[in-house]
């Protein structure tokens, strides 16, 4: 059994709003393995981001506060740290990605700048050591004729290639544990499939945890062994990827997966898509906060708020009418 | 799609420039700004020469008879204790250049310092009291700050450069605040605090750098401002102490020009005219160069 790299207990995040204090992430336990691919899905304002962020204690503060919960990152509470604790973890054992490689670079300040300034924060390496290793990092990641490169501007390069750049610089001082927040959201299609590709091959050769942030389900069933499904802030749903698309247990994670856009039928017919909106989680309704938008829904769901429960099949569920288990 | 012709005229893809090869360009194309830089440069070329000794070392000597004329050994004639015209002329444009730079440099420096930390810390007390201090630089009038500063300092010839570092820094820092609330927000500053940056390396190292262009800007103006101001200082005895400025000429003059003798103050006010006029047009033409809005 692998020991898992990262554990988070009863997580809650928490936000200072106009309509008062609302709960972005509620009550999220789970852990990722060391050389695992664990997705994290769910629609926009779920609150994919906040718990990426609180791994690395980056929840804007104020308005936003960590109220509950354990980040055990090899067993050592990330939130018993103060803030130069953290600075080290940051870049060094975990690092993160975002979304937009337009603006995650620096735009007055060239690629080799950036990344010899993480390295040379977390290893004490010499500046000519520090740019080596950077241009062999570039040259891991995909980027041709990096010794050129590294001296280049972000804008002289590609959404794909300052991606690259943006990968290069988070796996250079080899963390255990990678957060990818839609990294490959701001690209086109093929672009995205290639770094989809990089990320897993490299966390093949890094041999280091990552956990993909996405509202893509399809993204999730081309990269991960794992996911997390995400709705208002709590965890739905966790399973093994196979089992998970043969056979989702919660409506939710039904919904999702049967509006994956089906591009092999030619020509794609109009998405079933959930019906209902998300409910404002300033105002989260008594009980299963899905029961509006759900078809399996019974009087109890308004009554009662679902929690996790592990289920026969290696996965977890908060349902308290989930779909069977299909077995074939 | 409709079928591409063999043919094909390669139009160049627009090149990706920054915003400084593109400013550059557009620098180059305004005719005005060029002109300006150059009379500026030739200024700088003057003060220099004075500050190597090349000429007017004699500006404080009297080599002439009283009010003389414009001739070929005073091009602009003799002042009213006989010292020529020109040399104090040139020379106050290296006292120029030395105000000019000196408080152009160090007001940019602070309202760098105070913008970035008011912004970074937008709405938290570093913001709170660095705005208070702002306003209540702004509600002093300008000339009774140099006097009491010149008073509390029992007429230093420094007086005059920190009460006008004390009071252009202000703008500056204004304009830097509130670009920096707007820079902080992008991701590349989430993205130096995710690899483990002190906010410290993230203000100084990745915020600042992108307010550049204003700064630049902001010198520029700053250096036309403390050259004006010197004038009205100098005038009115709170100004240059020792040595020779285009201020304290005028001063000088104001006798003269009673006696019906213009020499010193045309002089004065040429070349400072002169140095105004193009330092504004370099200064337009670089804001224009600078504009992200017109860059795009
Ligand atoms: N800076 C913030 N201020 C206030 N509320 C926030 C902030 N960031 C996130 N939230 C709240 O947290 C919720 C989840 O956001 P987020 O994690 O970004 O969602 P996503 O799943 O799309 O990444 C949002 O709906 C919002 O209500
Ligand atoms: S608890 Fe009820 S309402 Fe909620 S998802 Fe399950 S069946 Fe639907
Ligand atoms: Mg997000």
């Amino acid at each position: 059994m692998t020991r898992p790299v990262l554990e988070v207990r009863d997580l809650a995040v928490e936000f200072d709003t106009e309509n008062g204090r609302v709960r972005a992430v509620n009550n999220v336990s789970f852990s990722v393995n060391a050389g695992e691919v664990v997705g994290l899905v769910g629609e926009s304002g779920c609150g994919k981001t906040v718990t990426g962020l609180s791994l690395l204690g980056l929840v804007p503060s104020p308005p936003g506060e960590v109220v509950n919960g354990e980040i055990l990152l090899d067993g050592h509470d990330l939130l018993k740290l103060n803030e130069v604790g953290m600075r080290k973890i940051r870049g060094g054992e975990v690092s993160m990605i975002f979304q937009e490689p337009m603006t995650a670079l620096n735009p007055v300040l060239t690629v080799g700048y950036q990344m010899t300034e993480v390295l040379r924060l977390h290893k004490s390496l010499s500046k000519r050591q520090a740019r080596n290793a950077a241009i062999e990092m570039l040259g891991i990641v995909g980027i041709p004729v990096p010794s050129k490169r590294i001296d280049e501007y972000p804008h002289e390069m590609s959404g794909g290639m300052r991606q690259r750049v943006m990968i290069a610089m988070a796996l250079s001082c080899g963390p255990k544990l990678l957060i990818a927040d839609e990294p490959t959201t701001a690209l086109d299609v093929t672009t995205q499939a290639q770094v989809l590709d990089e990320i897993v091959r490299l966390q093949h050769q890094f041999e280091m945890a990552v956990i993909l942030i996405t509202h893509d389900l399809g993204v999730v069933a081309q990269t991960c062994q794992r996911a997390l499904v995400m709705y208002c802030g709590e965890l739905v749903e966790a399973a093994p990827i196979d089992s998970l698309f043969a056979s989702p247990r919660h409506p939710y994670t039904q919904g999702l997966i049967r509006s994956i856009p089906r591009i092999r039928e030619h020509k794609i017919d109009r998405l079933p898509v959930i019906e209902g909106m998300v409910p404002d989680i300033a105002a989260l309704p008594e009980g299963c906060h899905f029961a509006d938008r759900c078809n399996r829904v019974q009087a109890d769901c308004h009554e009662r708020s679902p929690v996790l429960t592990p289920s026969a099949e290696a996965g977890a569920v908060a349902c308290w009418h989930p779909l069977e288990p299909q077995h074939d | 799609m409709a079928a591409v012709p063999e043919t094909i005229v390669f139009v160049a893809a627009p090149p990706r420039q920054g915003l400084w090869s593109k400013a550059f360009h557009k620098f180059c194309r305004d005719r005005a700004g060029l002109v300006g830089l150059w009379v500026v440069l030739l200024y700088a070329i003057v003060a220099l020469g004075v500050w190597l000794g090349f000429w007017a070392g004699d500006w404080a000597d009297v080599t002439g008879p009283k009010w003389g004329p414009v001739s070929a050994q005073h091009w602009f004639g003799t002042n009213l204790i006989g010292q020529d015209i020109f040399a104090r002329a040139l020379y106050s444009t290296r006292t120029a250049f030395e105000l000019g730079l000196v408080v152009a440099v160090l007001s940019t420096f602070v309202g760098a310092v105070f913008g970035a930390f008011a912004g970074f810390f937008s709405g938290g007390w570093i913001d709170e009291l660095v705005l208070w201090f702002m306003g209540v630089i702004d509600s002093i009038p300008f000339y009774l700050l140099v006097a009491a500063i010149a008073f509390s300092l029992g007429d230093s010839p420094y007086a005059m450069y920190i009460a006008m570092i004390a009071t252009f820094w202000v703008g500056t820092s204004r304009l830097v605040r509130g670009e920096v609330i707007k820079l902080k927000e992008f991701e590349f500053v989430e993205a130096a605090h995710a690899i483990g940056l002190s906010e410290l390396a993230i203000i100084f190292r990745h915020i600042l750098p992108n307010t550049f262009h204003i700064l630049l800007v902001q010198a520029t103006i700053t250096f036309v401002a403390a050259i004006k101001s010197e004038v009205i200082l100098s005038f009115l005895g709170i100004g240059i102490q020792d040595g020779m400025s285009w201020g304290l000429m005028i001063a000088e003059s104001t006798i003269e020009v009673l006696a019906g003798f213009f020499n010193n103050f045309i002089a004065a006010s040429l070349l400072m005219f002169g140095l105004v006029m193009a330092f504004n047009m370099f200064s337009d033409a670089l804001q224009d160069a600078l504009d992200p809005r017109s860059v795009r």
